[in-house]
């Protein structure tokens, strides 16, 4: 259940994160991966940093933890999968849509080619 | 590439919250590892350290933040709980208040013991009470949409309602496009054979249209047809009942062929279970039939104008039809029909019928309602009383834990929780009682069934079902709110005084009003009961001080029904019964034997008749009298006393000059002082009567219909004179089926085996029904009103208990918790005497204040048991006055109980426990 509006715009990592489960369901260290390579190497995400926002956006709603697949490895704990709720994908897309916005905006002063 | 040591990696990851580090150690560890790996890569040695530092840095921020995250959770979670908790919160909480509830309840074994006996014994007498009232009354009658369904009747003038005679029936029939459907049914004894062994049975002679009119088809087989009752041919439906008692329930019966009064009848269909019709309580024709037949109205039927009301007819109103329309077009009809089909000779009569139509629900429960609904509300007024001696019993024990629970007040329990948690334990011991109550319900509502007047109909329709559990589930929360509210209230009402030490020196005002308040509810809520319960009681007595005109005792009293099948004529009818009675005065013990169409306490009936040369004075008085048909020594042999003339005898035979014998009553009214011996009566009006009678004697009044009825003209008449016609009549049959009345020297029954074996000896075949001593049909006569007695009674005297019990508890606790205060008024040199009677005192103000609205609620309420009393006002002073002055000496003693342990306080310890 969201127990807070999810804060607009989305910090950068919480996008990110987002944008790497839109999808697939992911754990931890996969998500990790998978920002890094989206972004070039540029966004360098730290394992308690992402353990909390993970926490921060189930707490909201954004996303929401399930049973991890069969053949999750089960020595060590079983990781925790994470999937992204219509609420975090509307978020996600309204946040994509904003960027979008500043986007144009570059493009119309012939900042960025058409 | 050397891999950074892991163990650093783990010392650190034990940072993290527990339940994190548990389940994804090697995620995170393996996270840990990828971030320094993915540093070295990009800085190269020198990010060795940076990426340390930085692994460092994230670990405890994070370890710090998440567990900031956790606790904002577990707030946000209980903020949650208390203002719009989710459901499972909610039920936890409950729960947790019921084992809560349920510890307490577990310290105080015998606290709880009382309570739950107490409301086991009243919540199951309400539910079988309800289970009865829910069975008789509120259940629909087992037929396909029975509020459509009316009874018609007829009456002629003032008198009746009764049925419908046979030619008006039919003519109402032939123009009843009124309804979607009407039948006509009379109830017959008849003699089964040809299934052993032979019984007699209860037979509906119906119209072939009767099923069809109450939308029930038979089980097994087909309803009787038109064509079946038009040609009256000899076909049968069975009840359920009788198809399972003779046949064991063989559909193979369907077919088969039983003997009616010796004539064979093929059995075409069985009725489903549960299928009851006629039901009892109608005012005739009100007895289950076993067996359905074609009505098949005979010629002599049909013409029988103005006599025989005796069908009874119940029509279904068409779709949208109601009854009051139903009820105007009927009349109208009767009437109109009454104009024109009567011969001339009775246009009087044809223009005083009328009809009616009521709903067939109403015709069958009316007349018990109120009798029902009385108990009920006695029953209710228990459970009332029982309730508030319960919330006085929790609301004191409550007050020892006045500390407890102002202690959990200061901690931040809200009243809302507080009140939840008193309640829970209300509703705990309520719901164990319901659950013992319900079980002692199935087995009361039994016994209520068995000493239920066998008048009451519907009796084998009680039982339990889904409404009766909703009631007891809905009686349930009303006990535990009635229970637990009060004292939860109380309790949890904000002062803050409890926590003070010293508050315990006296009871406080508000206390002792509460307590004061409760106790007179219960007094006078008794008091109600107590005076209904003296009413009935008196009423009752009354109705047995009643002088029957008759000897009960040692009066043995059997029927017997000769079938038309091996006495066909009047002459074998006659030689049957003479012989019979002949015998029977033979047999040793027996001092006088005789025969009547109708028992003492039985149906009345009404004939018009005509006075030979009447004196003017008489002429306006309605001259109908109930006739007896009288064989033997009837009048001898039930005990009648003779005031004049001489009783009937054996030279009053069918060729002797006909005679008649009237009762007291009659002679008063129609001859006043003057001797009507020697004057001459005739049966019908005077255009048209029958032959003349002459009176050759005058008895004493008998009770012929119940016992609060209103004694009647009355005549015996020889049934040897009764025309051979009206004899060998096998429609109607009353002269063919008499009762036998057998005054013994010695107790009645022991004459019974010899009275079979002579009645036997004269014809094997012949079923003896309803063996039963005077006393037994007295005793019946007087079941409703000794039902209501015994119930109201009943539950007065519980009332009056349960009331007695709350008074002397209310004192008790007040007197132990004034024990202090007592103690110093006592070291002040108070005498005990003086503490006593201000004890006592308080009990008696209490108890006057409950007696008077009690005798005051009784006064306003009693006039609802009018209609069940007899011979006395439902606002008799004596009964008030006998009830204030047992509710007087029971509150007395009641008070003097708790008041007497004052005398034995001892000042000291009562100040040393200050």
């Amino acid at each position: 259940m969201p127990t807070t509006k999810p804060p607009a715009p989305l910090e950068p990592h919480w996008f990110q994160i987002l944008l790497a489960l839109a999808d697939r369901d992911l754990h931890g260290l996969a998500i990790m991966d998978d920002v890094l390579e989206r972004t070039g190497g540029r966004m360098r995400l730290w394992p308690g940093m992402l353990y909390r926002a993970l926490g921060r956006l189930a707490d909201i709603g954004l996303v929401t933890e399930i049973e991890p697949p069969d053949d999750a490895p089960i020595a060590g704990g079983r990781p925790r999968f994470f999937r992204i709720t219509t609420a975090g994908r509307r978020a996600c897309a309204a946040e994509a849509e904003r960027l979008a916005g500043f986007v144009a905006v570059a493009r119309r002063k012939k900042l960025l080619r058409a | 590439m050397p891999r950074p040591s892991s163990a650093f990696v783990r010392l650190l990851l034990r940072a993290y919250p527990r339940h994190l580090r548990v389940r994804e150690r090697d995620a995170l560890e393996a996270a840990c590892i990828a971030c320094l790996a993915r540093e070295r890569a990009r800085l190269g040695r020198l990010g060795v350290p940076y990426a340390w530092g930085r692994l460092i840095a994230d670990t405890i921020t994070a370890a710090i933040l998440l567990r900031v995250d956790e606790r904002r959770r577990r707030r946000l979670a209980w903020h949650h709980s208390q203002h719009s908790a989710p459901k499972e919160i909610l039920m936890t909480r409950i729960w947790q208040d019921v084992k809560y509830a349920a510890r307490l309840l577990q310290r105080a074994p015998l606290f709880s013991l009382v309570v739950i006996a107490t409301l086991a014994v009243t919540i199951g007498a309400t539910t079988a009470v309800f289970t009865v009232v829910n069975g008789v009354l509120l259940r629909a009658l087992p037929y396909r949409d029975p509020t459509r369904l009316v009874l018609l009747q007829e009456a002629i003038g003032e008198m009746g309602p009764w049925g419908f005679s046979a030619p008006d029936y039919l003519a109402f029939e032939a123009r009843a496009g009124l309804f979607e459907s009407i039948a006509a049914f009379r109830n017959r004894e008849y003699e089964l054979s040809g299934v052993e062994p032979p019984e007699r049975v209860i037979v509906t002679r119906a119209s072939a249209t009767l099923f069809e009119t109450l939308g029930v088809r038979p089980a097994l087989g087909r309803p009787f047809t038109r064509e079946d009752d038009e040609s009256a041919r000899p076909v049968a439906v069975l009840s359920d009942a009788l198809w399972t008692r003779k046949f064991a329930r063989d559909p193979a019966a369907v077919g088969r062929a039983i003997l009616l009064d010796r004539q064979p009848f093929t059995i075409v269909g069985v009725m489903p279970n549960g299928f009851i019709f006629p039901q009892r309580g109608l005012l005739i024709n009100n007895v289950p039939a076993d067996v359905y037949v074609p009505i098949a109205f005979t010629p002599s039927d049909r013409r029988g104008f103005g006599s025989m009301y005796a069908n009874g007819v119940v029509a279904r109103l068409k779709p949208g039809g109601t009854v009051t329309q139903a009820n105007v077009d009927t009349r109208a009809l009767v009437q109109a029909n009454a104009r024109e089909i009567y011969p001339a000779a009775l246009s009087g009569l044809a223009a005083a019928v009328s009809g009616s139509a009521t709903p067939l629900t109403d015709e069958v429960i009316g007349r018990s309602r109120t009798l029902l609904w009385v108990v009920f509300a006695a029953v209710g007024c228990v459970l009332l009383i029982a309730c508030a001696d319960i919330a006085s019993l929790i609301l004191a024990r409550a007050m020892a834990r006045e500390r407890e629970i102002a202690v959990r007040s200061a901690l931040g329990a809200g009243r809302g929780r507080l009140i939840r948690q008193l309640l829970a334990e209300s509703a705990l011991l309520a719901s164990i009682g319901s659950v013992l109550g319900l079980l002692l319900a199935v087995w009361l509502s039994r016994a209520l069934v068995a000493l239920a007047p066998s008048t009451l109909p519907r009796l084998h329709e009680i039982g339990l079902d889904a409404r009766v559990l909703l009631f007891t589930a809905a009686l349930t929360v009303v006990t535990a709110l009635l229970c637990g509210m009060l004292p939860a209230l109380e309790l949890t009402r904000p002062r803050g005084s409890a926590l003070k030490d010293g508050s315990r020196t006296s009871t406080g005002r508000r206390e002792r009003r509460i307590f004061g308040t409760l106790v007179a509810a219960q007094l006078a809520i008794a008091v109600v009961l107590l005076v209904g319960g003296g009413l009935l009681l008196r009423s009752f007595s009354k109705l047995m001080a009643v002088d029957t005109g008759f000897r009960v005792e040692r009066l043995l009293t059997l029927g017997i029904s000769l079938p038309a099948q091996g006495y066909r004529d009047a002459a074998s009818v006659r030689g049957f019964y003479s012989r019979l009675l002949d015998d029977l005065s033979q047999v040793p013990g027996v001092s006088a034997a005789g025969a009547s169409t109708g028992l003492p306490l039985g149906v009345r009936d009404l004939r018009v008749f005509t006075i030979e040369q009447e004196s003017p004075a008489t002429r306006e008085l309605p001259h109908s009298a109930d006739p007896e048909y009288v064989a033997g020594r009837y009048v001898e042999a039930l005990g009648i006393p003779l005031k004049r003339g001489r009783y009937l005898g054996a030279e009053d035979a069918a060729a002797s000059e006909p005679v008649a014998v009237i009762n007291e009553t009659m002679a008063r009214r129609f001859w006043g002082t003057s001797d009507p011996i020697g004057q001459r009566i005739a049966w019908g009006l005077e255009s048209q009567h029958g032959p003349w009678m002459r009176i050759v004697g005058v008895v004493g009044d008998v009770k012929q219909g119940a016992l609060n009825t209103e004694t009647i003209s009355q005549t015996y008449v020889p049934w040897m004179q009764v025309s051979d016609g009206m004899i060998a009549d096998n429609v109607v049959g009353i002269m063919r089926s008499l009762r036998v009345a057998l005054r013994g020297e010695v107790e009645p029954t022991a004459l019974t085996d010899t009275v079979r074996a002579r009645i036997r000896a004269i014809d094997s075949a012949l079923p003896v029904t309803s063996v039963q001593t005077m006393s037994e049909i007295v005793k019946r006569s007087t079941a409703v009103p000794r039902f209501n007695a015994l119930l109201v009674s009943l539950f007065a005297v519980l009332a009056l208990l349960l009331a007695a019990i709350g008074i002397a508890g209310m004192l008790a606790m007040s007197v132990s918790r004034r024990m202090p205060e007592l103690g110093i008024r006592m070291a002040l040199g108070a005498q005990r005497q003086t503490l006593l009677a201000m004890v006592i005192r308080q009990g008696m103000i209490t108890a006057a204040a409950g007696l008077a609205t009690g005798l005051l609620s009784a006064w306003l309420v009693s006039r609802v048991l009018s209609s069940l009393l007899f011979g006395i006002s439902p606002r008799d002073p004596m009964t008030f006055a006998t009830v204030a002055g047992l509710l007087g000496v029971v509150a007395l003693v009641a008070c003097a109980l708790p008041a007497w342990s004052v005398t034995r306080v001892d000042p000291l310890k009562a100040l040393r426990a200050e």
